[in-house]
């Protein structure tokens, strides 16, 4: 009677990948490829259903290529597949979902009708969206009190209660509760949560999406398996992670001369760099004799990993640290070398302080090669 | 440097050779009229140590003397650092160049060619010109210290001159290592930025701008990408519409059909209940109509015996009033008959009336056939007069024999005729005339014919040819004339005679004052006669005397005739007006009489006619009655001829009515059931059909357009446009992000470059601090304080004054013409003072101060003078007068 099943949604295929410079189709291909991982951990666990609560895809007007590579994944899963089109790719004219593929593929079902489907023992209440907005709540016409055998919902909104959320096709936090389900998955959120009932028993839960989207995305890259036991068992939930890629971010503060070293050192034991975004946020004050250091980090970033990037935007030099300046001749540079070092430090915009960080930066450089001789 | 001498040939309008000098170390004015050279020798001077000799172009040849192919050259002898040196120089065909060097009293040459050219530019610390001539930034110090004609302005000092200016004041603003820093900083600097500031375009153009327009070419493209996108979007959407359009079609085509199955089976049953119902109706109308055909048997039975009753009352009571009419109708006929003769007597005075009229009628035509006859007797008498007088004068007429004018005219010519030839005769004669003292008798021998002469009667003879006569007691005179001619003429006399007389026979006359009054006469009488007859015709008016008689005599018999009746009118003419008034009066009376008697006689006519149509009426109606009475009967006898009972009759009408009663019944169930069904839905049928129809084609046409959207939809979506779209999003955040870096690198750069040159400049201005000062206070010598302070550029050019009351500096082209020239005169002095401090110093003014007044120049000589100390200064003009105040200037006057 034990019914088992993997839920994943917000594959979010072709999407964009902002603010990652030129690797967004690195990150875009991760995507893809992590959906072998998703049907890998379902093989492991001898797992036959997959279902995906929504946005499969970014757009309905991605790359009909995409749609197809797809549709051959899933048909190569031993199992059964159900899918409900999300808000990203809702059932319009012209979606992804006409493509071929869904049809050559005999064990994938799109399911584009909110209608019960009885499978051998239990059965699916899907609510497939046909909008890319909609402030109806997609689960509302679910009636499974009656069923006998294990009731799973599939869904795709906004659960009531997110913070900053609007009313985004909106599923009450005890959907399944009131609609008599055991388990109401969902898609549309890219963190894994869970919504435990009154009872504790966790029946309402986003697996989030299998592959981060971007930096800071907290829980995220996992599918959920579920494992229901009999009609009225409380759900055993497991997140296993999938996410071939980190999106990392660093924020240092330097205080002190020389404190560059420890990022560099922290630097060398971030895992997997070649899998890792990562954003290196440094603030503080900067020494003259760390400038060489800054730009070896700079280096490292961004030829090390997948992608990198060192914002010292708010990196000011250090206000004791004016020994190079004094070492200038004489005059007019050494006069201005000190009027910039001022607007460095006090500046009103920010704007204004990193251009003059810079040009303090470049006259160092510059008196640096000058007393090489070159 | 220092001007000895300086010697001129073939230069502009120098044709020959110039030489002036040698020079006073202090003060010189060179003098002369304009055009005469003065400028082309400060020319040559300058071209002679500053430019190539083999120079070519426009330029150049433009100081050979016109038209002429001659070679311009120039000889200058000056002192530089204690030496003193002589530059010879040819230009254009056969140039060369020398310098040589005094030494031991004599030149010596020191170099040729080109090197002269170089070697005199190091001594004067002057740049070399790229290609063709010098230019003012090449001219080294000479640049402030020679003013060319008239351009006192200095406008830029090059930078090697300021550097020298410097140099002199003993300044370093950057030391050797700031220097290359501040060099690297400036080619650093230019890496990116154009030396006015802007960002490179071109070949060399910095990373940013490629970028930038890599920017807008993404920009672009974009653009179109989200059209695509959209594209795709709202041909979902076409295609979602025109689904909908025909889901909707067919619901409503569904809805619309089952709506109509029902209809059909309701228009089945509506007919046949419309048929039910007709039977239903026909077998109601029959029931009804039996009882109604014996109820009304039975009340024509009962209205018929009800008016046979009062039909034979009515006969009665008639046949009773008859005689009673018929009395009334017999007196109302005898009073008729009675007004009938009053009537005609009255009618019969009327006639009497017209016999008023005819005497009335006679009397008026008695009355002008009176006057009718007296005016034609009157008339008949006048013409019988005008008769007998046109008798009279025919007579008379007949009696006078005349000529007419012809005759007369005629017997005038024969006359005529007559009396030329008795003169022609006359004149072919011999006339002798005899006048005697006494009577004598005298015999005519010719003649043969005696004649009596005397002293009163002498006498006259005439003869053809020859008169001859014996005169008693005288004796035989003899006069004799030409012969032949006189025959001739007595025939023609004698003709005319004839003719005369024969024409005058009837008339008794030959004289012609006799005709013509005969033939007055004659014309006098043929007028009398036709006034006569015409007078005769007015009278008679058209007609006959006899139709005027006839017409008296018939009035007389009508005379006859009234005066027969009325035989009193013979004495006493009838008076028309009397007799009219008397008729009027009897005639009135005759009127009103006849009227009251036919008033009366229609009025018992009147009485009579209703008399009698009452009784006829009556009689009529009596007649009728017992018609009807008769009629009444026998209907009542076919009515009753069943035979049957009243009683009989009342029981079939009450069975009868409730057979009516009982099928109308059923009728009206019928009809209820009817009434469930609202109208014929036949007629809704067909609406429906039609509407069917419509939305029939409604959902065929939903789904050609959704046929077409799909198409363009599929081919949409097989673009994969948000694929496409985010990748060049992507690249363009990327391209925006290196922009940025890039900007911040320039940024960084330019503030750099900015900064470092503010502080120079600031550095600088400092330096310039006191010559700024020297030449403030010269100015204010001049011109007074009001200028205030003089301020210099960063290369000693001035650039504004700042006069003590203005908050702000204010720019030179303010300051008047005079104040401008007077103004850069002294920043040249005070800049000349300062290089002037390694050794004297030349200073060339041509042709300037010629905006500064008397007052000012004086002052500023004054200056000159002062400055002479320390400078040479050669001074160019035409106005030799204005520097007579110089004190120890040398003036050279040009003439060639
Ligand atoms: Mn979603």
């Amino acid at each position: 009677m034990t019914v088992r099943f993997i839920h994943t949604a917000d594959w979010q295929i072709g999407m964009k990948a902002s603010g990652i410079g030129p690797v967004g189709q690195q990150v875009r291909e991760a995507r893809l490829d992590t959906i072998n991982r998703v049907l890998g951990v379902a093989k492991e666990r001898g797992i036959n259903l997959l279902l995906i609560t929504g946005d499969v895809f970014e757009d309905n007007a991605v790359d009909r290529f995409l749609v197809r590579k797809v549709g051959d994944k899933l048909s190569r899963f031993p199992g059964r597949v159900y899918i409900i089109p999300g808000n990203h790719d809702p059932l319009v004219p012209g979606s992804v979902w006409e493509h071929a593929v869904w049809e050559e593929a005999s064990n994938v079902s799109v399911i584009r009708e909110p209608e019960p489907i009885e499978l051998d023992d239990c059965i699916l209440y899907p609510c497939p969206l046909e909008e890319k907005y909609s402030t109806r709540n997609p689960t509302s016409w679910i009636d499974a009190g009656e069923s006998e055998k294990i009731a799973i919902g599939l869904a795709h909104g906004n659960v009531e209660g997110l913070p900053d959320a609007d009313p985004d096709f909106p599923i009450p936090r005890d959907a399944a509760g009131r609609a008599g389900l055991d388990f109401l998955a969902v898609g549309h959120w890219h963190s894994f949560a869970t919504y435990p009932g009154a009872d504790g028993a966790v029946r309402l839960a986003y697996s989030g999406t299998h592959e981060t989207t971007k930096f800071g995305e907290r829980d995220s890259g996992n599918v959920l398996v579920v494992e229901i036991d009999e009609r009225g068992a409380a759900p055993k939930l497991e997140s296993v992670p999938v996410g071939r890629l980190q999106w990392q971010t660093e924020e240092t503060s330097l205080e002190r001369e020389g404190a560059l070293d420890s990022v560099l050192s922290g630097l060398n034991e971030i895992p997997a760099p070649e899998s890792t975004l990562l954003r290196l946020r440094l603030n503080g004050l900067l020494y003259a004799s760390d400038r060489a250091k800054l730009a070896s980090v700079e280096e490292i970033v961004s030829t090390r990993f997948l992608y990198g990037i060192v914002d010292g935007q708010s990196l000011v030099p250090a206000p004791e640290d004016d020994s190079w300046i004094e070492s200038l001749p004489v005059g007019p540079v050494r006069e201005a070398a000190e009027k910039i070092r001022e607007q460095a430090l006090h500046a009103s915009d920010e704007e204004k302080k990193a251009v003059a960080t810079r040009a303090l930066i470049q006259l160092f450089e510059m008196n640096e090669k000058n007393h090489e001789g070159e | 440097m220092l001007l000895h001498k300086i010697t001129v040939s073939h230069w502009r309008s120098l044709l020959n050779e110039v030489a002036m000098g040698p020079f006073s170390e202090r003060v010189n004015v060179v003098h002369a009229p304009n055009g005469t050279g003065k400028s082309a020798m400060f020319e040559a001077m300058r071209r002679g140590l500053f430019d190539a000799h083999h120079v070519t172009g426009g330029e150049i040849e433009a100081v050979r003397p016109w038209g002429r192919d001659l070679s311009p050259s120039v000889t200058v002898e000056f002192s530089e650092d204690d030496q003193t040196y002589r530059v010879e120089k040819i230009f254009l065909s056969g140039s060369s160049a020398k310098l040589s060097r005094l030494e031991s009293g004599s030149f010596q040459p020191l170099a040729t060619g080109r090197d002269a050219d170089a070697r005199i530019r190091e001594i004067l610390a002057a740049d070399a010109p790229g290609r063709g001539l010098s230019r003012h930034e090449h001219w080294g110090l000479a640049q402030i210290l020679w003013a060319p004609q008239g351009a006192l302005h200095l406008e830029a000092i090059s930078e090697n001159v300021a550097k020298n200016v410097r140099a002199a004041l003993g300044v370093q603003i950057s030391g050797e290592t700031g220097g290359q820093l501040e060099e690297r900083i400036a080619r650093r600097y230019l890496d990116y930025f154009t030396k006015t500031g802007k960002p490179k375009t071109g070949k060399n153009a910095a990373p940013v701008t490629g970028l930038t327009e890599r920017r807008e070419r993404l920009k672009a493209q974009l653009v179109e990408l989200r059209q695509k996108q959209q594209g795709f979007e709202e041909a979902s959407r076409t295609v979602e519409d025109a689904r909908n359009r025909r889901d909707q079609a067919r619901r409503e085509a569904d809805s619309l059909r089952q709506t109509l199955g029902g209809l059909r089976k309701q228009a089945e049953e509506y007919t046949r209940l419309k048929s039910d119902l007709k039977n239903k109706q026909e077998s109601e109308s029959l029931a009804k109509e039996r009882y109604e055909n014996l109820n009304a048997a039975k009340e024509r039975i009962e209205a018929t015996r009800k008016e046979i009753t009062e039909l034979e009352e009515k006969v009665k009571q008639a046949a009773k009033r008859e005689g009673e009419f018929k009395t009334e109708w017999e007196t109302a006929k005898e009073l008729l008959e009675k007004r009938r003769s009053e009537r005609e007597t009255a009618r019969a005075r009327s006639s009497q009336t017209s016999d008023h009229l005819k005497k009335i009628e006679t009397a008026r035509q008695f009355l002008s056939d009176q006057s009718d006859s007296e005016s034609l007797r009157t008339r008949l008498d006048k013409i019988t007069n005008l008769e007998a007088e046109l008798q009279k004068e025919r007579k008379k007429r007949t009696e006078t024999v005349a000529p007419d004018a012809k005759t007369v005219r005629e017997a005038r010519k024969l006359i005529g005729e007559r009396d030329t030839a008795v003169a022609s005769l006359a004149a072919s004669q011999v006339h002798l005339t005899l006048t005697p003292e006494t009577t004598v008798s005298v015999h005519n021998l010719t003649e043969d014919s005696s004649h009596q002469a005397s002293p009163s009667h002498p006498l006259k003879l005439s003869g053809d040819a020859m008169v001859e006569v014996k005169v008693e007691g005288f004796g035989g005179i003899r006069a004799a004339g030409p012969e032949g001619g006189a025959e001739k003429h007595r025939d023609a006399i004698r003709e005319a005679k004839d003719k005369l007389e024969k024409l005058c026979e009837p008339y008794g006359s030959t004289d012609p004052d006799r005709l013509d009054a005969l033939r007055e006469k004659a014309q006098e009488l043929d007028q009398s006669i036709k006034a006569i007859q015409q007078k005769t015709e007015t009278l008679l008016d058209g007609t006959t005397t006899d139709a005027l008689s006839s017409r008296l005599a018939e009035i007389k018999a009508r005379r006859k005739a009234t005066l027969e009746t009325y035989p009193d009118w013979e004495q006493n003419p009838p008076v028309l007006s009397e007799l009219q008034s008397a008729f009027d009066q009897f005639n009135n009376e005759i009127r009103d009489t006849v009227q009251k008697a036919e008033d009366a006689f229609d009025k018992q006519q009147g009485v009579c006619t209703t008399a009698e149509n009452q009784l006829n009426t009556h009689m009529a109606q009596l007649k009728a009655d017992r018609k009807n009475l008769e009629s009444a009967r026998k209907r009542l006898e076919e009515l009753t001829q069943d035979g049957l009972s009243d009683e009989h009759r009342t029981k079939a009408i009450s069975e009868a009515l409730m057979n009516w009663k009982a099928s109308k019944e059923t009728a009206g169930q019928l009809e209820e059931q009817l009434k469930a069904i609202p109208g014929d839905p036949a007629k809704d049928l067909e609406k429906l059909e039609r509407q069917l129809g419509a939305h029939e084609d409604t959902e065929n046409k939903a789904r050609d357009d959704e046929k077409t959207a799909e198409g363009r939809l599929q081919g949409l979506a097989a673009e994969g446009a948000y694929s496409k779209l985010i990748a060049c999003e992507e690249e363009l955040e990327n391209v925006d992000e290196q922009i940025g870096h890039e900007t911040t690198k320039m940024e960084a750069i330019r503030l750099l470059h900015d900064t470092v040159t503010e502080c120079k400049q600031a550095v600088v201005a400092s330096v310039a601090a006191p010559l700024e000062r020297s030449a403030t206070q010269m100015l204010s010598r001049v011109v007074g304080p009001r200028l205030g302070r003089l301020r210099l550029d960063q290369n000693f050019v001035p650039e504004a004054i700042h006069p003590d009351l203005a908050s702000e500096p204010v720019k030179l082209d303010n300051l008047s013409g005079g104040e401008q020239e007077q103004l850069f005169l002294i920043t040249r002095l005070a800049l000349a003072e300062v290089l002037a401090k390694s050794g004297r110093q030349l200073i060339v003014l041509d042709d300037v101060l010629n905006a500064t007044d008397s007052g000012r120049l004086a002052r500023l000589l004054t200056l000159l003078e002062e400055v002479s100390d320390r400078l040479q200064i050669i001074i160019l003009t035409c106005h030799p007068e204005r520097y007579r105040g110089l004190g120890g200037a040398e003036f050279f006057e040009l003439n060639h």
